[in-house]
């Protein structure tokens, strides 16, 4: 397991009247090489959950396990910098982190941040632009002139230049519209497929969870709900709808389908084959 | 980040609390005016006991005003040693290796010490027993009479409110800010000096962008809603004052009164 939570609690602003508890007794482990969904309502505590992914936020209580290091409550971790390397965050919005002159030396501000050389940087910047499918006439503009997908994809490859085994993105695809958002999830499949980067994704769209994802965390009230494979989470809308979760279009569909008096098996997951399936018992009906 | 006393609201239930912003900001101004008459160590005696009144009237611990002078040791530190080179009057207090430190040196800075404290203690208990908003309506009313020499008392208030209704707002971005340059391996309590000019940056511009970006929202929000800078407008919040607003600007007249006297006709 690349990634362990164990007992693990985190208090804000412990000891005055603003003390407030954002996780507690978080016990959590994320399988290498998948991609893991965090879903959750506003303030349940997903964003201080990831926070403690590259160690911006220390536990307050427990132990966490990364990769080969071991942050326990009340300790001073050591290698810091080095997991941060390894665990690349991209937070919400991330465009308002973009400053150089140019795109590609933004890109290529992590890689020098952990010791890359300035000819190395430069490489691994224009690789990852790539890997985001941006232009490669961009890289000398101004990252100000860019369009906000344009931006928000500069800042996605900031974190992929510096070649992170994990990636965890909070809400990568908030404000984009359909077509930027299907390019983004495309871009995380091929990371994890082709890269083998072990990817998170924060998000509150059961579409991408659904089609994406491998696994999937419910964070409730700081607290780990549930953790389960994708396919049984959608096998049955019922665990969807126990937790005010609507779950995605095609579960949807054959909910109603079923409701109609068809038989549609539970490993049907496209919309092709639903079609194909309904199309034979009409025919046959 | 977080822990910015200096004059941060404090939501308490108190007469104080419920006084007419007006009635505060005169009175303060009184006090403050009183505080630099030279009225000696009676004069301050009396002020130390009359603002120490207010402060528990309203509420407020001791321990928060205490919080909110410590950034002001330093300088009372520095000031103690400019006086003990500089002032050769009173009467020697001791002298170490040649140097004589004088009764004069230590007073004089006691007397800005108290001075010091005094005045934090009554805008403290000015602006933590005063929401910004009823602060600023406060000082536009007040502001009002000088309208007829061309002073701008609405835009000044509405700059006021918006400064601060941004402060909160411009340390959570900054905040933000920092974590996600941190993810990009900044390091900001190591690290040479260039790298951390470097890191510095990482942080100023993203927050000039934002801020500049923000500003422009705000403005073309205002713009929408039909906002218009000295256009006569009603207000939701009529302020009034009541015998107890009365009764403070009395004694902080007296107490002005009371201090003048002190220093010059006694």
């Amino acid at each position: 397991m690349p990634i362990s939570f164990e007992h693990v609690g985190h208090t804000y602003s412990v000891g005055t009247p603003f003390e407030y508890a954002a996780l507690k007794d978080v016990n959590l482990d994320i399988r290498e090489g998948k991609i893991t969904a965090i879903i959750g309502m506003t303030g349940s505590g997903k964003s201080t959950l990831v926070q403690h992914l590259n160690a911006l936020l220390l536990p307050t209580e427990g132990t966490i396990r990364i990769l080969d290091r071991t942050i326990t409550a009340g300790e001073k971790p050591k290698k810091l910098k080095s997991l941060r390397k390894d665990v690349g965050l991209v937070f919400q919005f991330p465009e308002y982190q973009l400053f150089e002159e140019t795109v590609l030396k933004d890109v290529a501000f992590g890689p020098k941040n952990f010791g890359a050389t300035e000819d190395e940087a430069a490489q691994r910047a224009a690789k990852a632009l790539k890997q985001v499918g941006l232009p490669a006439d961009i890289a000398k503009k101004s990252p100000l002139e860019l369009s906000g997908g344009q931006k928000r994809r500069t800042a996605i490859a900031g974190i992929l230049a510096m070649d992170p085994q994990i990636l965890v993105l909070d809400e990568p695809t908030a404000g984009l519209d359909p077509a930027g958002t299907a390019v983004m999830m495309e871009l995380f499949r091929t990371l994890n497929k082709e890269y083998g980067k072990t990817i998170l994704i924060v998000t509150h769209d059961m579409e991408q969870v659904f089609r994406y994802c491998d696994d999937v965390v419910v964070v409730a009230d700081g607290t780990i709900r549930t953790k389960m494979e994708v396919k049984d989470f959608f096998r049955d809308s019922s665990l969807c709808k126990s937790m005010n979760i609507l779950p995605p279009a095609l579960i949807r569909m054959k909910d109603m389908l079923t409701e109609k008096g068809f038989e549609i098996p539970e490993e049907i997951d496209d919309i092709k084959s639903l079609a194909e399936c309904v199309a034979g018992q009409v025919n046959h009906g | 980040m977080g822990n910015i006393t200096l004059g941060r609201y404090m939501p308490l239930d108190s007469p104080v609390h419920k006084m007419d912003p007006r009635a505060k900001i005169m009175a303060m101004l009184l006090v403050l005016i009183s505080i630099f008459f030279p009225a000696g160590w009676i004069g301050y005696g009396i002020l130390f006991v009359a603002v120490s009144f207010v402060i528990i009237l309203s509420k407020l611990s001791f321990g928060y005003i205490w919080k909110s002078m410590k950034p002001m040791l330093m300088m009372l530190f520095f000031l103690l040693i400019i006086n003990v080179f500089f002032t050769k009057t009173g009467d020697p207090l001791f002298t170490v290796g040649g140097f004589t430190v004088y009764t004069d040196a230590v007073l004089n800075t006691l007397y800005i010490a108290v001075r010091l404290l005094l005045m934090i203690m009554i805008t403290t208990c000015l602006t933590a027993t005063t929401k910004p908003l009823d602060m600023t309506l406060g000082i536009e009313n007040l502001l009002k009479p000088f309208e007829k020499i061309h002073v701008p008392a609405h835009e000044i208030a509405m700059l006021i409110s918006i400064a601060l209704r941004f402060i909160p707002d411009l340390i959570d971005e900054t905040q933000r800010i920092i974590k996600a340059q941190e993810s990009r391996g900044v390091d900001l309590q190591e690290g040479k000096i260039s790298e951390r000019i470097g890191a510095i940056l990482s942080l100023i511009v993203p927050l000039f962008v934002s801020s500049f970006q923000r500003a422009e929202d705000l403005a073309n929000a205002m713009e929408a809603r039909g906002y218009a800078p000295g256009e006569k407008r009603t207000r939701y919040k009529v302020l009034k004052m009541e015998t107890r607003d009365y009764i403070l600007l009395f004694c902080a007249a007296a107490l002005l009164a009371c201090m003048a006297w002190l220093a010059f006709f006694r």
